[in-house]
């Protein structure tokens, strides 16, 4: 096979997979809970930045994992309790208050780091051979882990218990109330685990980009295109929004340039937004 | 609208006599925020009146802002390029009120849909902005802009920006006041409720999107010569974003609110930036206070200042509406052949009924029989998959809900929607301009003092309605049903469909409405449809019955008939007897 | 003297500020059945979204075994002994028929309802399908027997037969009776008046929110029950 056919492919496949997985937090906070979280980027970098702290502290790299989590369940607990759970009702507002939570975070973060760009040793250097092509081994442990991450969820949402009573109380909160679930806590625990997968998506990418106060705002971008054209709600959603996302601006920023590519991404998200918010496999 | 001038004229002095207090440097310093003041009028106009806010409001800015750089490095010599400058803001407008046009037809409802939309698109100008060195100068920007001619030094910038400010103020304090305002503030309140009054609420909202793009296309013309530099950071996220916390927390729905929060925390940002970080902390948490608990932000605290400089509440004479556009006429309808579905579930299935003559008819029929639906697709609001209707010989197309309100068709929904926030006299406003009154009529305050004889004739039945500053969610559960029976009414509809009237009444209340609406079908000869389970009510009123099942008509005649027909037996009690 | 399974006194309230129902009270001890009647809009499902903490009381209690629900909300209720069937969207749609059964009983396996699949052979069918997929009568027995599986003390249970053929329904009333044999406590809303004669130990008729007619099985008369419920 041609190297430069498969550098290309792998290139688009990481792109795809590593903004899944980037979703993934809001996809579970507003696919499921209908809450449109403006500080979801902001999450990501904070799993970002403790990343850097563990490594700046010589700890091993996978014990961010566990310290983001940490962070993250902390941090979400008051803030389903005092910003999110008022204003389920008011869609518009829970957009307003995410928002001045991102500010007031990326400021917190500013404060306590400095402005500047902090970059982080990759915790797997060196390439690997994959088909005769030579690709970055931390990318490729990035692919595989975020694949096994999304799989995992898909067949925890499928199969267990819990995903069922998610679903439940999504489609039917009164029923779901009738039959005992204490919707109250399901969804305040379904945030902290949007969160948290936030934190992780931070761990993970951290690496690999630019770390920095404002790295969070074009996360949270793009997460909500990738919803609003996938469909929220639906793993098929996800992972088509994320194809189409990703796909479609890696293709066009390697045709003509990244200014281009970002172009044709705001057009297709205005479009979507306009005439079909619900996406391609979102119901109206 | 004399206390709005005096008050208008006392802000201009003010904001003139401000230089002298605090020296030149300060002067041009809040000269720049009065620019930023004004935009953020107009965000506060869209937001805080017609309930949608525009996150990418900056664009307009911007827009303006090279537009006017761009004259002025061109023609900047002469003094005639000043008449530009307005050109360039209503450029702004024009693109603003295409723009919200564009999008509010095409989606039904605004909210955070729509502020991702103005998000993305400016996000999009950015990108352009950025690269399009030939036009715009790309990253560097467009540099070199020549001051405004005429002018010399800070003072006289700042005096521009001061008469601009003012005239914004006044401007918006003008729309507020005016009916166009009131319509504003129902859309924000209920949006499907004033279409079905007959109002265009696309473009309803499209002007205030309009009019909030010449503001900002003001700032933007001002800003150009007064800074003498346009990067596309001004078509940026930041700036757009900073709009919207000066909005939020200085308040949006009084008019000082923007000025406030856009000279005040924008000072204070400019300033106090660069001594502490915590500053920027300290607005993020205000901002999240202020979404949470407090949405009237700082302007509300003046608000026993407003007492004050009361507005004089002068009863002035009442002036006699002009006629509504569809004269009076016996309505004649005829569904035939109707099938509707949403999803799997059919929910009108060949439904076939015809109205031939002014009388009162009754809908009855059991749970999901398609009662409300049927109401539903006369007034647009469910689209049928097959069958026509005719409405006085006219088909009825598949059309938005407003145009159909505007062939005569009056509904009163059932849960009681009268608009809660506005006074008695404000609802009853909307129900009088309704039919009678175009776009250009709701600039003049004239309109306050229409009345008509079906209004004069409810405010005898029905003292209660005279209390004109009422808020209408003060109201008891039996006043608003009322309430918005009477707003039904005045609107004279050819055909008016109640759901449910007397729902929740107590029997003197139910009384009431009965006796209303043979007075509507005796006095004002319409024809009436009315859904209702109280069969007390049914026997009372009905003229002549359809009773629906499974969304279809399965009997009609008049009451005693329906009372003995087996199969309307069967469906309410049960196949075995 | 028993306490009574379920008991409500005086229960008032409706929506936001609309009130529907007015005054209305009833009891029902161990094993016994209330069936409450009366034509569309009268105000019966409201009553029973207020029995199961849906909507506030205006005035009124409620007792589940001699205790007080005040303050309480479905979920808690459900947790108290209170199942409860709603009329509409009765089912989780999105869920398999299997899923419906199993939500909440994480501990007990499908074979102990063997006796409910005996007599609905067409739920054993469809345990994989979607539960929006089925007919409206197939969810109603869904949901009847979810609620009969989950063996509370008490059940609330709205038009339970509403859309179900005669013979399911007289599958209805045997479970029901079962159920009541083994001590549990029904309010049941119903029109269809074969599954009121076969199960109902009270009755209460409602017209505009408010009781027109309460008595027991003995004064149970079929042609006055059919003159509040005609038009």
């Amino acid at each position: 096979m041609d190297p430069l056919l498969v550098t290309q492919t792998l290139n688009v496949l990481y792109e795809v997979v590593t903004l899944a997985v980037i979703v993934l937090g809001l996809a579970i906070v507003f696919g499921f809970l209908g809450v449109m979280n403006l500080a979801h980027g902001e999450f990501i970098a904070l799993g970002a930045y403790i990343a850097y702290v563990c490594q700046s502290h010589g700890l091993p790299y996978l014990t961010a994992v566990p310290a983001a989590i940490a962070a993250c369940t902390l941090l979400a607990w008051p803030v389903e309790r005092f910003l999110i759970r008022p204003l389920y009702a008011r869609p518009f507002d829970t957009l307003l208050a995410t928002w001045g939570l991102s500010l007031f975070m990326r400021k917190g973060i500013e404060i306590v780091f400095g402005g500047g760009y902090k970059s982080l040793n990759i915790p797997l250097p060196g390439s690997v051979a994959v088909l005769g092509a030579h690709f970055p081994t931390y990318r490729v442990l990035l692919m595989l882990l975020s694949t096994a991450l999304i799989t995992a969820l898909l067949i925890w949402y499928r199969r267990s218990y819990a995903g069922a009573r998610v679903k439940a109380m999504v489609g039917n909160r009164e029923l779901a109330q009738a039959v005992g679930i204490r919707t109250d806590r399901l969804a305040r625990n379904t945030f902290i685990v949007g969160i948290c997968f936030a934190g992780l998506a931070g761990v993970m990418i951290a690496p690999l980009t630019s770390v920095q106060p404002y790295m969070g705002l074009d996360y949270v971008l793009r997460s909500f295109f990738v919803l609003v054209v996938g469909g929220p709600g639906s793993p098929l959603g996800l992972l088509s929004g994320a194809a189409a996302i990703g796909g479609v601006e890696s293709a066009v920023s390697a045709l003509i340039d990244r200014t281009a590519g970002y172009s044709t991404v705001l057009l297709i998200a205005i479009f979507f937004l306009w005439r079909r918010p619900y996406g391609i496999f979102g119901r109206a | 609208m004399g206390s709005l001038a005096a008050r208008s004229v006392a802000f201009l002095l003010l904001l003139l006599a401000l230089p002298f207090a605090l020296g030149e440097y300060w002067a041009f310093q809040l000269g720049l925020f009065y620019l930023y003041a004004i935009a953020a009028l107009g965000v506060a106009l869209c937001w805080g009146q017609a309930g949608f806010l525009s996150l990418g409001q900056a664009l307009f800015v911007g827009l303006a802002a090279y537009l006017s750089g761009h004259a002025l490095i061109d023609w900047g010599e002469s003094i005639w390029v000043v008449a530009l400058l307005p050109l360039a803001a209503l450029a702004s407008g024009a693109l603003a009120f295409l723009l919200g046009l564009t999008i509010f037809r095409g989606r039904s409802e605004s909210g955070p849909y729509f502020a991702i939309i103005t998000l993305a698109i400016s996000l999009l100008a950015f990108q352009v902005a950025n690269s399009w060195n030939e036009v715009t100068g790309g990253y560097n920007g467009m540099k070199g802009i020549p001051g405004l001619p005429g002018l010399e030094g800070f003072s006289d910038v700042y005096y521009v920006a001061a008469v601009a400010l003012a005239g914004a103020v006044a401007l918006c304090g003008w729309l507020i006041q005016s009916p166009l305002g009131t319509l504003w503030r129902a859309i924000s309140l209920n949006e499907r409720r004033v279409a079905s009054f007959g109002y265009d609420t696309a473009l309803l909202k499209a002007v205030a999107f309009g009019v909030s793009g010449v503001l900002a296309g003001v700032a933007g013309a001002l800003y150009a010569p007064q800074q003498g530099l346009v990067t596309p950071e001004l078509v940026g996220f930041a700036l757009s974003a900073d709009l919207v916390i000066w909005v939020a927390v200085g308040g949006r729905r009084r008019v000082l609110g923007p000025v406030l929060g856009a000279v005040l925390i924008g000072i204070l940002s400019a300033e106090l930036r660069e001594r502490t970080y915590y500053w920027e902390l300290i607005v993020a948490a205000i901002f999240v206070f202020v979404v949470l608990y407090a949405p009237g932000g700082l302007a509300a605290l003046l608000a026993p200042l407003e007492r004050l400089l009361p507005a004089r509440p002068r009863t002035r004479p009442s002036l006699p509406a002009p006629p509504a556009r569809l004269a009076p006429a016996t309505v004649s309808l005829d569904i035939d052949g109707v099938s509707a579905t949403a999803g799997d579930v059919r929910i009108l299935d060949q439904l076939s009924l015809a109205i031939l003559r002014p009388a009162i008819y009754c809908l009855i029929g059991p749970n999901g029989a398609g009662k409300t639906s049927t109401f539903n697709m006369l007034t647009g609001e469910l689209r049928a998959q097959a069958g026509r209707v005719r409405l006085n010989d006219a088909i009825l197309h598949k059309r938005a809900p407003y145009r159909l309100a505007r062939r005569g068709v009056g509904r009163k929904f059932q849960i009681p929607s009268v608009f809660g926030e506005l006074t008695i006299a404000e609802n009853l406003h909307i129900a009088v301009w309704s039919g009678r009154s175009s776009l250009f009529d709701w600039l003049r305050p004239a309109l306050s003092r229409w009345d008509t004889p079906v209004l004069a004739a409810l405010r005898q039945r029905y003292p209660f309605l005279l209390e004109s500053s009422r808020i209408a969610a003060e109201l008891s559960h039996g006043e608003r049903q009322l309430l918005e029976l009477a707003m039904a009414l005045i609107t004279e509809p050819r055909l008016l469909l109640l759901d449910e009237p007397c729902a929740g009444l107590s029997a003197e209340e139910t009384a009431q409405v009965m006796d209303v609406i043979r007075w509507a079908r005796n006095e004002l000869g319409m024809t009436v449809v009315i859904i209702e389970h109280d069969m007390a009510v049914v026997k009372e009123l009905a003229d002549h019955v359809f009773v629906l099942h499974q969304g279809r008509l399965l009997a009609e005649g008049d009451v005693a008939t329906i009372r003995t027909d087996p199969r309307v037996h069967e469906v309410y009690v049960g196949a075995t007897e | 003297m028993s306490v009574a399974a379920f008991e409500f006194a005086d229960v008032t309230g409706g929506y936001g500020s609309s009130v529907v129902v007015r005054g209305v009270s009833g009891m029902v001890g161990p094993g016994e059945a209330l069936c409450v009647l009366g034509r569309n809009g009268v105000g019966k499902s409201t009553l029973l979204r207020l029995l199961h903490g849906f909507l506030p009381l205006v005035a009124g209690a409620v007792r589940c075994g001699g205790r007080d629900l005040a303050g309480l909300g479905s979920a808690d209720r459900t947790a108290l002994g209170v199942s409860f069937a709603p009329q509409e969207r009765c089912v989780f749609d999105d869920l398999t028929v299997r899923e419906n059964l199993t939500l909440m009983q994480t501990g007990r396996p499908l074979a102990q309802l063997e006796a409910y699949f005996a007599r609905f052979p067409r739920l054993a069918e469809r345990l994989g399908q979607h539960a929006g997929t089925l007919s409206g009568g197939e969810r109603k027995l869904l949901s009847l027997v979810r609620v009969l599986a989950e063996e509370r003390p008490v059940a609330l249970m709205d038009e339970p037969a509403e859309g179900v053929q005669p013979e399911n329904v007289r599958h209805m009333a045997a479970l029901i009776t079962q159920r009541k044999a083994a001590g549990a406590a029904f309010v049941i809303v119903e029109q269809n008046l074969e599954l009121v004669e076969a199960i109902a130990d009270r009755y209460l008729v409602l017209d505009q929110g408010r009781p027109v007619q309460a008595g027991d099985r003995s004064t149970l008369r079929r042609a006055e029950l059919v003159a509040h419920l005609r038009v």
